[in-house]
């Protein structure tokens, strides 16, 4: 029988959000094996996760473990209870090239990384000329992760062409969109792996700086950065022939729009974080005034795996309209919400079907690219996920935010969410954006409310297209696309709203009554209970007056008897 | 090297470095824009002024976009100029401000009340008399008859009561009537005829003179006034002030010919063709009746009224008085029966008190007078029994709303009573009886062209002829009206329009106390000043001047409770301009407005949060030229504003050199007092 030679114990955000440290403890009080914290394997809906590490090399993985003597033991023991396997057709169709090390070494063991071939793509970089390098980034096909999916090469080449060092790279860590987390992911898992993507830009283009400008939400994500720039000064990676790179973290604090480029460089100056008119672009006048680069996270994540197996082997995964893999948090209505790493051109099918185990009768659509993208009607689901295909349905890949909608989802009130959110994080520069957006808004705030009209709809379209073209930057020419996507696919729910005062998936309270079907009670009270404001009678009718729709009581009924039905027909 | 490209068709060059839009203005074309300063970095940011790449068909902030070789650039295109009206419409949507004090919007003759009120208030009466004949050639009449229409409307009335705004006009009136005298143009030589002395006459060759155009005022009575002499009684409107107030046009060099009228002894044919042009302003001279059996028995209210005045309030004693109406001319009616020395004077009226459309004050002095009103009563019938009239009456209850928003009499079945009396006057309204020749309109109106005075060529019509019985101040406004259009037509000058763009933080009756924003540093909470009546035993038996004008004291008092609402900045103000010029709707966008925050810690500077377009130009300006970053941008999307770090007043080190202020397109940043 195999014996234990090591225990690995997941403990990216994710992890400790699900009680992993709690888990840390009792193991280490249980045994003396050495437990090694590790980052995240991006299956969320199992954390926290242990790996038991064999002496054959092989290991076993247990998932859900609570901080209890008996998942504990069971770890120790090699128990069959509370193994965990990934799901079958997620290991097929999945493909982890960017995420190979998360989860598997300690973030901050320099040793660990550089065992599993870290900085070998750095080296290999080193022994070639910076213009093949970039060479070789082209031939990647690598396209920006950030969203905008700008070549890389291309941008790379321009700071390149760029005489001198006094030159920037900047790595956007300003990952802001609500849902998103494989930026977070891959800076806590593997923070070395973005950082010798990043000197090896700053070899290519000729660059003697580089800032990592991080959301300061993501606190782990800067210690491990902190720790892996402080390896690296240690062992002089940093150190090249002519000159040494100055590597900094700037945490950010918090605005949205910072992870607009120029944005983001006038808060790194200490200006205020909002956007300028471009040109002159950030390459021709950026930092400082200086050139300077801005890539995204996974983006550099992928530059050390293209320089390891050579771009043109980079180029063969993938379709025409992106290369290489793709991470996506999938989060939503669907059974396995996590991380995952798919090939581009992975059709939406089988990521949220196959991937995601998401109830193919319960699914409406799917939103991609967070606040600035749009929603993919159900029908559309053989699309292959890449740049282009999904710009042509109105939606983007953005950074890979994708979060599934369930058939009782409304789309308008899907819309006005995130409209909420962008019209709030709007810097309030330009005119279309700060006004604009609020005006959508409040239009939306009134369908919902039940009290919109027709002529609502043409004026949210109307006044979306011209923020789209009336904005300087990406936030406010991407905000109106979740009202414009959802108007495009699903005007028949908007017009419900406004002409029937009807929402079909029971979401908008204003539209909605709490129906308590007395055939199945069993008048044990748990509704009157739960109730915060006594709006159930002793004989189980809910007054509409009084009733907030806060859904506590469809929640407390053990006999799923209680129910949304349409306003007035509580009866 | 230049850069050659195209706008709207017309090939030009670029020097290097020049924007879009130095190019267009370089090229005779103005682009507008409010965020572009020449001394500070681009702030780009309020997208007025978009133009359009053909060829991309993405719309570029011409202020920064700089051309490239051979770009196609729509600068008029109906797409560009819809973007920018846009821009404007929403920057419009969230303006928190008063471009006009509501009293001047309120105002039929958009008479600049907050001018004027400042000026009297500071004693200046002869300037505060020059503001209001801008707009109002009879201050002394409107300054006692005014139905107050600006009074309804003031901020003030948040707290209770109105300023007194009337009696500013009053008192300046009293005061420099004498001494006031107009600068007169010499007169070009073109001569209008005037058709009517009334209030629309006396405005129409009144605003004539001032536009350099002779006038003559032809009159049908053997006095000038029109309603104002020969349908409001003397107590209150002397008629010796009256005489003043016209003899100032006769200094001034405008002619009257008395007992002149139109189809009997005067021709509109032989006007038109003597005179370069003819105004009518005929007024409104036939009473309606009661529409009941028996009405030819009662006198009309407006020929009772005339008859006393002809006869120099000597008239007989009226005995037992019934005025049916509800009106101000009901009022004069039954307060000059009690000044005649009837015994018994009623007023009935079919609604109620609510309804009535008389004003409140004039009810009220009627009621301290003794008359006795009869809400909710309607006359059926009118017979003569003996010496005595009978009016058989008929009680009414409210209904549904109707046209007018009233709510609607019906009868009272079986509530039919007989009121005995011996004399009845009707004062239910007036008609006009248009003259022979001129194009009516269903109600019996002259029927005027969209300029509402223009009836044909070089002919015109003003005042209660076109719009029906109405107010002096409505007169004298159509009368100056009907003055812009002739010296449009015979001289070719551009009719002065009011501004079109009015943004407004509201009516008073939907804002508190807390959000009545007030800029200027001494507002008095006093009350209102108390007007000086004479004893009520004088009112009821002489026909004095029911009170007297207010003492400058009293105005001066009362002119520190004006709130001073209108934008400091309206004549200047770049956002007003160009949503005018674009065609504009301020409420284009509904939705929620700035709020109303504003700052005046500072002793000479006003930050009006509301009015600000976050242009950031004066973050700009104190940072990039004055060198000392004051204020800066602070919040997020709707919220974002300019302030001072945490806020604080504007510190010492402001040295007050105004060039935020000067930068600033609209009124968000000022100088506290208003210049």
């Amino acid at each position: 029988m195999s014996k234990i030679v090591a225990i690995k114990i997941g403990l990216a955000s994710c992890g400790i959000a699900a009680g992993g440290e709690a888990v840390l403890a009792e193991l280490k009080k249980a045994t003396d094996l050495p437990v090694i914290e590790v980052g995240c394997i991006g299956h969320c809906y199992a954390e926290p996760l242990v790996e038991a590490c064999l002496d054959d090399g092989s290991s076993v993985i247990y998932g859900n473990v609570k901080a209890t003597e008996k998942d504990i033991q069971n770890i120790l023991s090699l128990a069959e209870e509370g193994r965990f396997e990934i799901p079958a057709a997620r290991k097929a169709k999945e493909l982890v090239k960017v995420l190979a090390l998360a989860g598997k070494i300690s973030p901050v063991d320099f040793d660990d990384y550089t065992a599993n071939g870290g900085y070998e793509g750095l080296k290999k970089a080193r022994m070639m000329k910076p213009e093949e390098v970039i060479e070789e980034i082209k031939l990647s096909g690598l396209r920006g992760r950030g969203g905008g999916g700008f070549p890389t090469g291309m941008k790379w080449g321009f700071l390149a062409a760029k005489p001198g060092f006094d030159k920037t790279v900047i790595c956007n860590a300003d990952e802001g969109d609500p849902g998103a987390f494989m930026d977070r992911s891959l800076m806590e898992s593997v923070p070395h792996q973005v950082l010798e993507g990043m000197l090896i830009a700053a070899y290519a283009t000729g660059a003697s700086r580089l800032i990592i400008y991080c959301r300061a939400e993501y606190p782990m994500a800067i210690k491990h950065l902190k720790i892996a720039i402080e390896q690296i000064n240690a062992h002089k990676i940093n150190c090249f022939d002519d000159r040494t790179i100055e590597i900094s973290i700037k945490e950010g604090a918090g605005a949205f729009v910072c992870g607009e480029e120029t944005a983001l460089i006038a808060s790194l100056e200490g200006q205020r974080g909002m956007p300028r008119f471009r040109p002159p672009f950030p390459t021709d006048s950026g930092y400082q005034g200086k050139p300077t680069m801005i890539n995204n996270v996974e983006t550099f994540g992928n530059v050390p795996i293209i320089l390891r197996e050579g771009g043109k082997n980079f180029a063969s995964v993938g379709s025409e309209g992106g290369r290489g893999t793709k991470l996506f948090a999938l989060a939503g209505d669907l059974k396995y919400p996590g991380l995952v790493e798919v090939p581009m051109g992975t059709t939406l099918r089988e990521i949220v079907f196959e991937i995601g185990g998401a109830d193919p009768d319960h699914v409406k659509a799917v939103q991609t690219g967070g606040p600035s993208g749009g929603c993919i009607p159900v029908e559309m689901f053989d699309t292959p996920v890449d740049y282009d295909s999904l710009r042509s349905l109105g939606a983007i890949m953005g950074s890979g935010g994708m979060i599934v909608i369930g058939n009782d989802r409304c789309m308008v009130e899907t819309a006005r969410y995130f409209l909420d959110f962008t019209h709030r994080e709007s810097c309030g520069k330009c005119t279309f954006c700060r006004v604009g957006t609020t005006r959508m808004f409040e239009i939306l705030e009134r369908i919902v409310a039940g009290k919109g009209c027709e002529a609502d709809l043409d004026t949210l379209e109307d006044l979306g297209k011209k923020i789209k073209a009336g904005s300087l930057c990406g936030l406010g020419q991407t905000a109106p696309n979740p009202v414009l996507a959802t108007l495009r696919y699903y005007r028949h729910e908007y017009l419900e709203h406004v002409n029937e005062n009807k929402c079909r998936a029971m979401q908008c309270n204003a539209l909605v009554d709490i129906y308590i079907n007395k055939d199945n009670c069993v008048k044990c009270k748990m509704c009157l209970r739960s109730c915060p404001v006594n709006a159930i009678s002793d004989d189980f009718v809910v007054d509409p007056a009084v009733c907030t729709r806060c859904n506590s009581c469809l929640d407390s009924c053990p006999k799923k008897t209680i129910i949304r039905v349409a306003k007035g027909e509580a009866k | 090297m230049n850069i050659e490209f195209f706008l709207d068709g017309k090939a030009v060059s670029a020097q290097p470095g020049q924007t879009v839009m130095d190019v267009a203005k370089a090229n005779g074309i103005s682009i507008p824009g409010l965020c572009g300063e020449k001394r500070i970095s681009k702030t780009t940011s309020c997208f007025v002024c978009v133009v359009r790449d053909k060829k991309t068909g993405k719309f570029l902030p011409s202020c920064s976009a700089r051309p490239v070789p051979g770009q196609e650039i729509e600068v008029t295109h109906p797409d560009v100029l819809e973007m920018r009206r846009t821009a404007l419409n929403l920057l419009l949507s969230e303006h928190n401000g008063d471009c006009e004090a509501p009293c001047t919007l309120a105002c039929p003759a958009h008479a600049a009340v907050e001018e004027y009120v400042r000026a009297a208030a500071n004693g200046d009466f002869q300037e505060a008399l020059r503001i209001i004949k801008e707009r109002i050639p009879m201050p002394m009449t409107i300054g006692r008859v005014c139905p107050r229409f600006c009074e309804k409307q003031c901020r003030r009335n948040v707290d209770g009561e109105p300023v007194a705004i009337n009696e500013f006009k009053r008192l300046a009136a009293d005061k420099c009537y004498e001494s006031y005298m107009e600068e007169l143009p010499v007169s070009c030589g073109k001569h209008v005829a005037v058709v009517g002395g009334g209030p629309a006459g006396v405005a129409a060759a009144y605003y004539l003179r001032r536009l350099g155009i002779d006038a003559t005022i032809f009159e049908m009575m053997p006095k000038a006034g029109g309603m104002t002499r020969y349908g409001i009684p003397e107590y209150r409107m002397p008629k010796d002030l009256l005489d003043k107030e016209l003899a100032h046009l006769e200094k001034m060099g405008v002619k009257f010919e008395f007992g002149k009228k139109l189809g009997e002894n005067l021709q509109l044919d032989e006007l038109q063709k003597k005179y370069d042009a003819v105004i009518v302003a005929v007024g409104c001279w036939q009473a309606s009746g009661m529409r009941c059996e028996g009405e030819e028995l009662a006198v009309a209210g407006i020929d009772f009224l005339r008859d006393v005045i002809e006869n120099d309030c000597h008239a007989a004693n009226p005995g037992k008085v019934l005025v049916v109406g509800g009106g101000n001319t009901a009022m004069d009616c039954v307060r000059t029966s009690v000044r005649l020395g009837s015994p018994e004077v009623y007023c009935i009226y079919r609604r109620s008190e609510a309804e009535m459309p008389a004003e409140k004050i004039e009810i009220h002095e009627a009621k301290e007078e003794g008359v006795n009103f009869q809400f909710l009563t309607a006359p059926v019938k009118l017979e003569k029994r003996g010496d005595k009239l009978v009016l058989t009456c008929q009680k009414m209850v409210l209904g549904e709303p109707d046209a007018s928003g009233r709510r609607k009499p019906v009868p009272e079945a079986g509530s039919d009573f007989e009121i005995e009396a011996d004399t009845v006057i009707a004062a239910i309204g007036q008609k006009t009886a248009a003259p022979a020749g001129l194009p009516v309109n269903r109600y019996g109106c002259i029927e005027v062209g969209a300029d509402a005075v223009t009836v044909a060529e070089k002919l015109y019509a003003a005042g209660d002829c076109v719009s029906g019985a109405a107010t002096v101040v409505e007169g004298v406004a159509s009368g100056r009206r009907a003055a812009l259009a002739v010296a449009r037509d015979l001289l070719g000058m551009p009719m002065p329009e009011e501004p079109s763009i009015n943004v407004s933080r509201g009516k008073w009756q939907d804002l508190t106390r807390d959000e009545l924003v007030v800029l200027r540093d001494n507002l008095s909470d006093a009350p209102r000043e108390k007007l000086n009546y004479i004893p009520l035993t004088e009112r009821k038996t002489t026909f004095k001047e029911v009170c007297s004008t207010m003492t400058p004291e009293q105005i001066a008092a009362e002119g520190k409770r004006c709130i001073e609402c209108s934008c400091s900045d309206k004549h200047d103000c770049k956002l007003r301009q160009f949503a005018e010029e674009a065609g504009c709707k301020t409420d284009a966008y509904s939705g929620v407005r700035q709020a109303a925050v504003y700052d005046v810690r500072h002793p000479e500077i006003i930050q009006d949060r509301g009015k600000c377009i976050k242009c950031g130009v004066c973050v700009k300006i104190c940072k990039e030229v004055v060198n000392k970053s004051l204020l800066s941008l602070q919040k997020r999307g709707f919220k974002s504003c300019v302030s001072t770090a945490f806020g604080v007043p504007l510190p010492d080190s402001c040295r007050e050199c105004g060039e935020c202020i000067n930068a600033c397109p609209t009124g968000a940043l000022d100088w506290r007092k208003k210049r």
